[in-house]
């Protein structure tokens, strides 16, 4: 990468004062095309679990009567399962890399682990350092991929196959997709919990986020930004070796 | 209204199909659609050869598996018999696949089975399969009043048919539709001792509640804790700004150095 470029993409992810209107230092968490496909994730998961929700929850049945919802929750499905093909048409390095940051686990990270319940309740001091996820966004991420999985499956499977699967197997198949979207709609309380205490909406809907809580909660991620931006004039004649 | 039920004798169904005719017009049944069926059923080899009639039709369990997986109330129990009102059906079609007797099917994305005649009988009438059945198969009354008469009519068959006996007491904790059965109910391809499958009774029992009993009680105390768990990080946040950690007071330079 030369340097030009490395300063382009530093500028777009490190912002001054100067340039935002809030007056704070902020850093670029997201950018604009993981941001919708985080929306677009966030609204049909959020449509299918109302239009699952009233035909789980007997008080809400009367809204399901008739079958609209049965026909939304099948457009939701559709736009649910599409998510990551979306995502790979859309922004292929971004997927990859979300991939990889989510399955690498380093020593900081099992540390971060065995004190997850001290951040939990608010306290990043004596928090071991993380990088651009924390330990436990990256075991969020492994679990919402495995349920969506198992989701899926079961809900294809009554989906297309529901005529012949006998007692039995539609029970099983009911089952496996209730709990699966118990866990992920659990999974869900905890990360808006998380994004909650700790200030993070507008990385999702903005992009930046202040980075003072950054250098709290992803102090390894902020130096490796500062690296790229500061560092990079110094660094620029090793890199050639 | 008292517990009501069918009488179904099949010493007597002469398999004319008049029940279908009727209950089809009666019901102001869609094309295709039918809440009974006559299947005749054959046994034996020619010349020596049996037939009967397998009336495939809802036996309105006591026990029903279609109202323990339906997810709406669609599918309810009435005075003894399994009602279904369409208007509520989502169409998931659970039932189509719960019943051990494989009776409701999907009638224009809605389930479609017999509701035992509820409009007609609750406005004094009589079920149209059973107001038209010419070889007086079908009755319809009081439980007590059917399982009595099931029970001389099988008496009166035995000396024809030595097996001859009432179905559907036990059945599923007593069936609304008791069967005067020549024989063993097998042969008409009706199961002896059909059973509720567990992991349909189960839906709406354990996951059900479970799943959204646990969502509510984690959101609540997620709620709850989130507020406090935010104080204490803001609390937090000041002692290190105080401390210079973190603020205008730092710099990025700074914390290298640092």
């Amino acid at each position: 990468m030369t340097t030009e470029k490395v300063l382009e993409r530093a500028e777009e992810r490190l912002t001054t004062a100067e340039k935002l209107p809030l007056g704070d230092r902020e850093i670029l968490r997201y950018r604009k095309r993981p941001r919708i496909i985080h929306a677009m994730l966030a609204s049909s998961f959020l449509i299918l679990l109302l239009t699952g929700l009233v035909i789980l929850w007997p008080a809400l049945s009367g809204l399901a009567a008739g079958g609209t919802t049965r026909w939304l929750h099948r457009v939701a499905a559709v736009v649910f399962m599409a998510v990551p093909i979306v995502y790979l048409i859309v922004d292929r390095e971004g997927a990859k890399e979300l991939m990889f940051d989510s399955f690498k686990y380093d020593r900081d990270d099992y540390r971060w682990l065995k004190r997850v319940w001290s951040y939990a309740f608010g306290h990043t001091a004596n928090m071991p350092k993380q990088g651009r996820l924390n330990a436990g966004q990256k075991l969020h991420h492994a679990a919402v991929m495995i349920l969506s999985a198992s989701i899926v499956v079961s809900g294809l499977t009554m989906w297309f196959f529901m005529p012949s699967l006998g007692a039995n197997g539609q029970a099983w198949a009911a089952i496996i997709h209730d709990l699966s979207m118990l866990a992920l709609t659990l999974l869900l309380v905890g990360h808006l919990y998380f994004t909650f205490v700790y200030k993070a909406l507008s990385g999702m809907t903005r992009g930046y986020v202040a980075i003072d809580d950054a250098r709290l909660e992803h102090a390894k991620w902020v130096e490796e930004v500062e690296e790229e931006v500061l560092g990079t004039a110094a660094a620029e004649p090793t890199s050639q070796n | 209204m008292a517990e009501h039920a069918f009488l179904l004798d099949l010493g007597r169904c002469i398999g004319c199909q008049a029940c279908v005719v009727a209950c089809k017009t009666g019901n102001e049944l869609g094309e295709g659609q039918q809440y009974i069926q006559l299947i005749e059923k054959t046994q034996g080899e020619f010349p020596a050869i049996t037939t009967g009639w397998d009336n495939h039709r809802c036996f309105h369990c006591t026990d029903a598996s279609c109202v323990a997986v339906c997810p709406t109330g669609a599918l309810y129990k009435e005075d003894g018999l399994t009602r279904l009102d369409r208007d509520v059906c989502s169409g998931c079609a659970y039932c189509t696949q719960a019943c051990p007797y494989e009776i409701p099917v999907m009638y224009e994305g809605k389930a479609s089975k017999c509701d035992g005649c509820a409009a007609t009988t609750k406005a004094g009438g009589t079920p149209w399969c059973v107001e038209t059945c010419p070889s007086n198969a079908l009755m319809y009354g009081t439980r007590e009043e059917i399982q009595a008469e099931a029970h001389a009519r099988a008496e009166a068959l035995r000396a024809r048919y030595p097996n001859a006996h009432v179905y559907g007491e036990n059945q599923l904790d007593g069936l609304g539709m008791l069967v005067v059965m020549p024989d063993d109910p097998e042969k008409l391809d009706i199961p002896i001792d059909p059973k509720v499958p567990f992991m349909a009774a189960s839906w709406q029992t354990v996951v059900q509640p479970a799943a959204v009993g646990l969502t509510l009680g984690a959101a609540l105390i997620a709620g709850g804790a989130a507020v406090i768990a935010r104080y204490r990080h803001e609390q937090e946040v000041e002692e290190l700004e105080a401390q210079g950690v973190i603020g205008n007071g730092a710099s990025s330079s700074e914390q290298e150095e640092g």
